[in-house]
C-alpha cells in the first residue's frame, strides 16, 4: 500500500513539473483541469491611448499588489489594454508549487503551519509576474469565502490549492468557477458540505442545508432580485427575495452526496479521507448512494424523483440554474468593482459590467476576462478625480504595496511572515482568514451615525477600521519601514525594502516627495500634505563631508516621505 | 472643529430642535429622552451583550431532563443527542409543566451562577414582528414575519437592531443616546470588544472598539526625533488626521481623532487600576474581552471617563455547527460559561454585581433534527442574563415542548419564538433606567407586544 501511495505522489509530483503536457490536460480525469476553460472571445481589443504616469499608477493600483516604479514607466510607454492581455496570457504562479513539496515531506501524523501559506502569499505579491491574476485571486478570496479560521487551519495544502483554482478561473468563466468553487473539498470542509447525506425520515436526518444557503446569498444570486444596474427590483414599494426557504431545503438536496475525489467509490472512500492521499486538492465527486433520489425544487427547477441518484447531473443543473440567473452580472460585477476599483460605484457602471457579463460581445456568458475589461476600463474607474469616489485600502494590501514600491527582498528567500490578525499590532488582516464566510466586511457595510450613512454611501473596508486598528497600523507600518517586516534572523528582520530607486532623488526633497506620490498614491497627495512632507523632510540634513552619513540621511528622507504618506488618509483612500 | 467640540455641538443643536429637518428621530431622543435620564437612577448602571456568533444550538444548551421528556428530545435528536448521564440539572424555583431541565455538562460555572440565583433562562426568544400564536398561523397565514429568517448577517443584525443587514441603528445604541447625558465622557457610553456591532450603532453615539489591552496609541507621535527629523512627529501628527472633502477620508480621518482623543485618557485611567489588580485576574480568550469590560467598569468613576450608564458588546464567534457540533459547541460554551462566571467574580470583586447585567444573544437558535452530525438554521433560542440584579435560578419564558411537530415547530424542530427579542430589550432597557414611556424609541414595535416587563430583573 505505501509503495503505491509514494508511485502515485511522485506521478503527481512529476506530472505537475512537466510542461510537456498540452495545455489544460489535467493529469488525470479526477484532477482539476491545469488551465481555465477556453471561451470564444472577440478576435482583437483595441489599444487604449498611453496613459499619464499617474494614470498608470492608479491603474497599477487597482490591478495589482502594488506599482513598481519600472511598472509605471512601462505601462506609460504602453497602452491599458495590451497591458491587460499581456497579463491574460501570463503564466500563473501556483502556491501549490511552494507548498507540495513540503507536503510531500510531511511525516505520518504531521500537519503544516499556516505561516507557510502566508509566507507563499507574501512572496507572490510582492514577486509574481502573473499580477492581476493574483489580485484577481485575492479579490475572489473575498467573495468566495473560506478561511483558515475553524475546521481548515491545518489544511494549507487544501488552501492553497483553492487559491490556485480561483486563480485560474479567474480569466477564464464564471460557470467553471462557480461549479470548482462548489466542488474543492475546502470549501466542502468549509461550508460543511463535504459528506453531506441525504434525508432519512427513519433516522430523522435531512440534508445540511449550509452550502445551498450560501451559494445562493453570498456566491451567485444575492437575496433580492437585481435590475442589471444592480439597484433592487421592486414590487409594491418592496424589495423581492430570490428564494425563500422552501428553495433552501430543495438546493440541499442537490448538494447531498458529494465527498472525496479520486478513483474510489466505496463507502469507505466517501467516509474516509485517509482512502485518497490527494483528499483535499481533488474535486469532490457525486456518490450516488448517497445522494438524494428525490425530488428537488429550487428557483423554479425541478428535478424529478430518479431511480438511480444523480448527483453529477444534478450538480450540473443547479450550477446551470444559479449561472443562468440574471442577478448574477449586477450581483458579482459590483462586488468586483467594489474590490477592485470603489466601494460605490454608479448603477451606469454597475450596469455596463453586467452588460458584458451577459455577453462578451462573440454570445458568450460569464466570460471573466470580458468582466475584468469591464470593469478597470470603464471611464469611471479611470476618471481620476471624481469626489467621494474610490475605496479604503485593504491593510494587506498595504504592506503588499511597500514591498513592491521598495523593491523588497526577503533575505532567506522565504518571506517569513506570519500571522497578521491582530489590529492592535499588525494589519488587522490576513489572507484567507476571514472571522466567517462573510469576508472581514460586507459589501455593503455603512459606517453608523456618519456623514458617509446621511449620504448613503457603503465604505466595507471600514467595518474593520477602529480606533484600536488605526493606531496599530500606523506603528505597524512605521516600524516595518524603519526595520523591515518578517521574523528577525541574526537581530534582522527578513523581509526588507532597498529604496535604492528613490535614494538618488533624495537631494531634492521636492522632486523625492513627487516620485513618492506617483508610486504610493497616483498623485494624489493634496497641497498641504505635500508641502508638510517637504519641510519635515528637508529637516533631515545631508551632512556635506561624510559620505556614508549622508547616505543614512537620504535612506531616512525616504523612508520618513513614505511614512508620512502611507498614514494620511490621502494615501488610505485608493481614487 | 475639534472632535471633542463637534460632539459637543451636536449634542446642542439636537437638545434645540435644530436637527429636526435632517434626523427626526435624533430629535426625538434629544427632547424625549431626556425625561429617561431625568429619571434614571442615580447609581451606575451598565448591560453587557455577548453574542454567540454563528447561531448556538438552544436545543443543546438548555435540555429536557425528566426521562419522559429528554427521551422525546433524544429521540427526535438522533446523533447529536446530549447523553443524559453527562447532563447538569438544574433547578429553578418556578414550575415548568412539571418537567426538569438541565444544562449542557460544559456549562457546569453557569450552573453554579444559576443555582445560586445570580443567572436566569429566557426560553425560546427570537425576533418576532408581532405576536404568532402557533405554527400553523405562521405557515398558512402572512402574518408579519422578521425578513431574511434562516441568514446569519441578517438575523445577527435583526436581534442587535431590529433590520436586515446595513441597519444603522441598534438598540443598544439607542439605549447610549437616551442615557448618555449624565455621562463625562460621552464617547464611552458604547463600547466593543469585538469590532463594529451594530448593536452599538445609532446617530448620536458613536461606539469606541477598545482592545483586550486597553487603547492603543500611535506611537511615535510625540517622539523628538522621526527618521532623524525634527519635524517629523509633528509631520506625523498632521498627516494621521488631515482629511480634505472626501467622505472616506474624512471618516477615516474622524476613527483617528477619537483614536488619539481616547487613548489619552484610557491608558491614563486604567494605569490608576493597575494590570494587576487582584479583583481582576488575567483569563483566557473570551473573558479578556470581558476583562477589558471590567477593567473599564473599574474606572467608571475616573475623572477622566465618568460613566453612569454604560453599553458593552462583546463577541464569539464558530457556533454554526453543521457538523461536528458535539465536539464544537462543548468548546465554545465552555468558554462562555467559564468568562461568564469570571465577569460575575470580577464584578462581585469590585462591589459592582447589583449595577452590571450580562446577557447572551445569538443569530438564531438550531433546528432539533441532526444532519448526521450538526443542526441547520433554526429561529427561537435560549438565552441567559446574569449578574446580581437579576431574579435568577428561574426561567422566564415559555420553555417549548422539545419535539417535532408541537405548535412552536415550524419544520425540523425549529422553534417559533414565544418571546420577542424587544420584550427580552425592553425588561433590560427598562433596568438600564429607561422610561415605560420611551420604550418605542428604542424599541419601535415594542407596541406589538402586551407583556413589556419579563420579570426577570430586580425592580429598579
Amino acid at each position: 500500500m505505501r509503495a503505491t501511495l509514494a508511485a502515485l505522489i511522485l506521478s503527481l509530483a512529476g506530472l505537475a513539473a512537466c510542461s510537456t503536457l498540452s495545455p489544460g490536460t489535467p493529469p488525470d480525469k479526477w484532477s482539476y483541469p491545469l488551465e481555465a476553460r477556453r471561451l470564444p472571445r472577440p478576435s482583437s481589443t483595441a489599444a487604449t491611448p498611453h496613459p499619464t504616469a499617474a494614470d498608470a499608477s492608479r491603474v497599477l493600483q487597482q490591478t495589482t499588489f502594488g506599482p513598481r516604479p519600472d511598472e509605471i514607466d512601462a505601462l506609460a510607454r504602453s497602452d491599458f489594454n495590451s497591458w491587460l492581455s499581456a497579463q491574460f496570457e501570463t503564466r500563473q504562479t501556483l502556491f501549490l508549487n511552494d507548498i507540495e513539496p513540503e507536503h510531500l515531506k510531511l511525516e505520518k501524523g504531521k500537519n503544516l503551519n499556516q505561516e507557510l501559506f502566508f509566507r507563499t502569499f507574501w512572496k507572490h505579491a510582492a514577486t509574481a509576474p502573473d499580477q492581476l491574476r493574483q489580485r484577481m485571486a485575492f479579490a475572489l478570496s473575498e467573495i468566495f469565502v473560506i478561511s483558515f479560521e475553524g475546521m481548515l487551519d491545518v489544511k494549507i495544502r487544501g488552501v492553497a490549492s483553492y487559491w490556485d483554482m480561483l486563480g485560474r478561473n479567474a480569466f477564464g468563466d464564471f460557470r467553471t468557477l462557480l461549479d470548482e468553487v462548489s466542488r474543492h473539498p475546502m470549501m466542502g470542509i468549509y461550508l460543511s458540505h463535504l459528506k453531506n447525506q441525504k434525508e432519512d425520515p427513519a433516522k430523522g436526518r435531512v440534508p445540511d442545508e449550509n452550502f445551498a444557503r450560501e451559494v445562493m446569498q453570498l456566491f451567485s444570486i444575492g437575496l433580492y432580485e437585481l435590475n442589471i444596474d444592480g439597484t433592487l427590483k421592486l414590487r409594491d414599494g418592496k424589495p423581492i427575495e430570490t428564494y425563500d426557504n422552501e428553495d433552501i431545503t430543495g438546493l440541499a438536496k442537490v448538494f447531498t452526496g458529494f465527498s472525496y475525489g479520486g478513483p474510489g467509490l466505496t463507502d469507505p472512500h466517501f467516509h474516509n479521507q485517509g482512502l485518497e492521499p490527494r483528499w483535499d486538492i481533488l474535486p469532490m465527486k457525486g456518490y450516488p448512494k448517497f445522494h438524494s433520489a428525490n425530488q428537488k425544487s429550487f428557483l423554479g427547477t425541478i428535478i424529478k424523483p430518479q431511480a438511480i441518484s444523480d448527483p453529477e447531473g444534478d450538480l450540473k443543473n443547479a450550477i446551470d440554474r444559479l449561472f443562468n440567473h440574471p442577478n448574477v452580472g449586477p450581483f458579482f460585477g459590483k462586488q468586483l468593482i467594489q474590490r477592485l476599483v470603489t466601494s460605490n460605484p454608479s448603477p451606469a457602471y454597475v450596469k455596463r459590467v453586467a452588460l458584458a457579463f451577459n455577453d462578451n460581445g462573440v454570445g458568450v456568458r460569464g466570460d471573466m476576462q470580458a468582466v475584468i475589461r469591464a470593469v478597470l476600463l470603464d471611464p469611471e474607474a479611470r476618471q481620476s478625480n471624481s469626489d467621494n469616489s474610490g475605496k479604503l485600502r485593504e491593510p494587506v494590501l498595504r504592506l503588499s504595496q511597500w514591498m513592491r514600491a521598495f523593491n523588497a527582498r526577503s533575505a532567506s528567500g522565504d518571506f517569513l511572515i506570519g500571522n497578521t490578525d491582530n489590529p492592535g499590532f499588525s494589519l488587522g488582516q490576513s489572507p484567507l482568514r476571514s472571522p466567517t464566510v462573510f469576508n472581514f466586511y460586507r459589501p455593503g457595510y455603512v459606517p453608523p451615525g456618519t456623514a458617509m450613512a446621511r449620504a448613503n454611501q457603503v465604505a466595507p473596508e471600514m467595518q474593520i477600521v477602529s480606533e484600536s486598528s488605526v493606531a496599530g497600523y500606523a506603528n505597524f507600518i512605521q516600524t516595518t519601514i524603519e526595520a523591515g517586516v518578517g521574523r528577525a534572523e541574526g537581530g534582522k528582520r527578513d523581509v526588507q525594502a532597498d529604496y535604492s530607486t528613490q535614494l538618488p532623488l533624495a537631494d531634492s526633497p521636492e522632486i523625492s516627495v513627487d516620485a513618492l506620490d506617483l508610486l504610493l498614491t497616483g498623485k494624489r497627495l493634496s497641497v498641504a500634505s505635500r508641502t508638510r512632507i517637504v519641510d519635515a523632510v528637508t529637516a533631515i540634513s545631508l551632512p556635506a563631508n561624510k559620505p556614508a552619513n549622508a547616505e543614512a540621511a537620504k535612506r531616512n528622507r525616504v523612508r520618513l516621505a513614505a511614512l508620512l504618506i502611507m498614514v494620511s488618509p490621502d494615501y488610505l483612500v485608493q481614487k | 472643529m475639534s472632535n471633542a467640540s463637534r460632539r459637543e455641538f451636536l449634542r446642542r443643536v439636537g437638545a434645540l430642535g435644530l436637527l429636526r429637518a435632517v434626523a427626526p428621530l435624533g430629535l426625538q431622543l434629544a427632547g424625549i429622552g431626556a425625561a429617561s435620564a431625568a429619571n434614571a437612577p442615580e447609581d451606575y448602571r451598565a448591560l453587557v451583550c455577548l453574542f454567540m456568533m454563528g447561531a448556538n444550538d438552544a436545543h443543546n444548551t438548555i435540555v429536557p431532563y425528566d426521562q419522559a421528556s429528554y427521551d422525546t428530545y433524544a429521540t427526535a435528536r438522533t446523533s447529536i443527542a446530549l447523553p443524559r448521564e453527562t447532563l447538569l440539572p438544574i433547578h429553578p424555583i418556578n414550575n415548568i409543566g412539571g418537567r426538569e431541565l438541565a444544562l449542557h455538562p460544559a456549562l457546569m460555572p453557569l450552573h453554579n451562577l444559576f443555582e445560586r440565583r445570580q443567572a436566569a433562562i429566557l426560553a425560546n426568544v427570537g425576533p418576532l414582528l408581532v405576536p404568532i400564536k402557533d405554527a400553523a398561523t405562521f405557515k398558512n397565514t402572512s402574518i408579519a414575519r422578521p425578513p431574511k429568517l434562516f441568514s446569519h448577517n441578517d438575523q445577527q443584525a435583526i436581534w442587535q437592531a431590529f433590520s436586515p443587514e446595513g441597519a444603522k441603528l441598534g438598540w443598544g445604541g439607542r439605549l447610549a443616546d437616551l442615557l448618555s447625558a449624565r455621562n463625562g465622557k460621552h464617547m464611552f457610553t458604547a463600547i466593543s470588544t469585538s469590532g463594529n456591532a451594530v448593536f452599538l450603532a445609532s446617530d448620536k453615539t458613536i461606539q469606541y472598539q477598545i482592545s483586550n489591552s486597553g487603547a492603543i496609541g500611535f506611537n511615535r507621535s510625540t517622539a523628538n526625533q522621526l527618521f532623524g527629523s525634527a519635524k517629523g512627529a509633528e509631520a506625523l501628527r498632521a498627516q494621521i488626521a488631515m482629511a480634505g472633502d472626501d467622505l472616506l477620508q474624512k471618516e477615516y480621518a474622524g476613527v483617528v481623532n477619537r483614536s488619539i482623543d481616547a487613548h489619552g485618557l484610557v491608558s491614563a485611567a486604567l494605569a490608576r487600576l493597575p494590570e494587576t489588580d487582584p479583583r481582576l485576574a488575567l483569563p483566557a480568550d473570551l473573558a479578556q474581552q470581558l476583562r477589558i469590560v471590567a477593567r473599564m467598569i473599574g474606572v467608571r468613576d475616573d475623572e477622566n471617563i465618568q460613566q453612569r450608564r454604560q453599553v458593552f458588546f462583546v463577541s464569539l464567534g464558530g457556533f454554526d455547527t453543521h457538523d461536528h457540533q458535539l465536539g464544537k459547541q462543548a468548546e465554545l460554551l465552555s468558554s462562555v460559561a467559564s468568562s461568564i462566571a469570571y465577569f460575575q467574580q470580577s464584578m462581585e470583586n469590585l462591589g459592582i454585581a447589583r449595577n452590571v447585567t450580562l446577557f447572551t444573544a445569538s443569530d438564531f437558535g438550531r433546528a432539533l433534527l441532526s444532519n448526521g452530525d450538526g443542526s441547520d438554521h433554526g429561529w427561537g433560542g435560549h438565552h441567559f442574563i446574569v449578574g446580581s440584579a437579576v431574579q435568577g435560578g428561574n426561567i422566564y419564558g415559555q420553555f417549548p415542548d422539545v419535539a417535532l411537530n408541537t405548535t412552536t415547530d415550524i419544520g425540523n424542530g425549529r422553534l417559533l419564538p414565544t418571546t420577542a427579542v424587544d420584550q427580552y430589550a425592553a425588561t433590560l432597557a427598562r433596568w438600564m433606567g429607561v422610561s415605560n414611556a420611551d420604550l418605542p424609541l428604542v424599541l419601535p414595535n415594542i407596541g406589538n407586544f402586551s407583556q413589556r416587563d419579563l420579570g426577570f430583573m430586580a425592580a429598579i
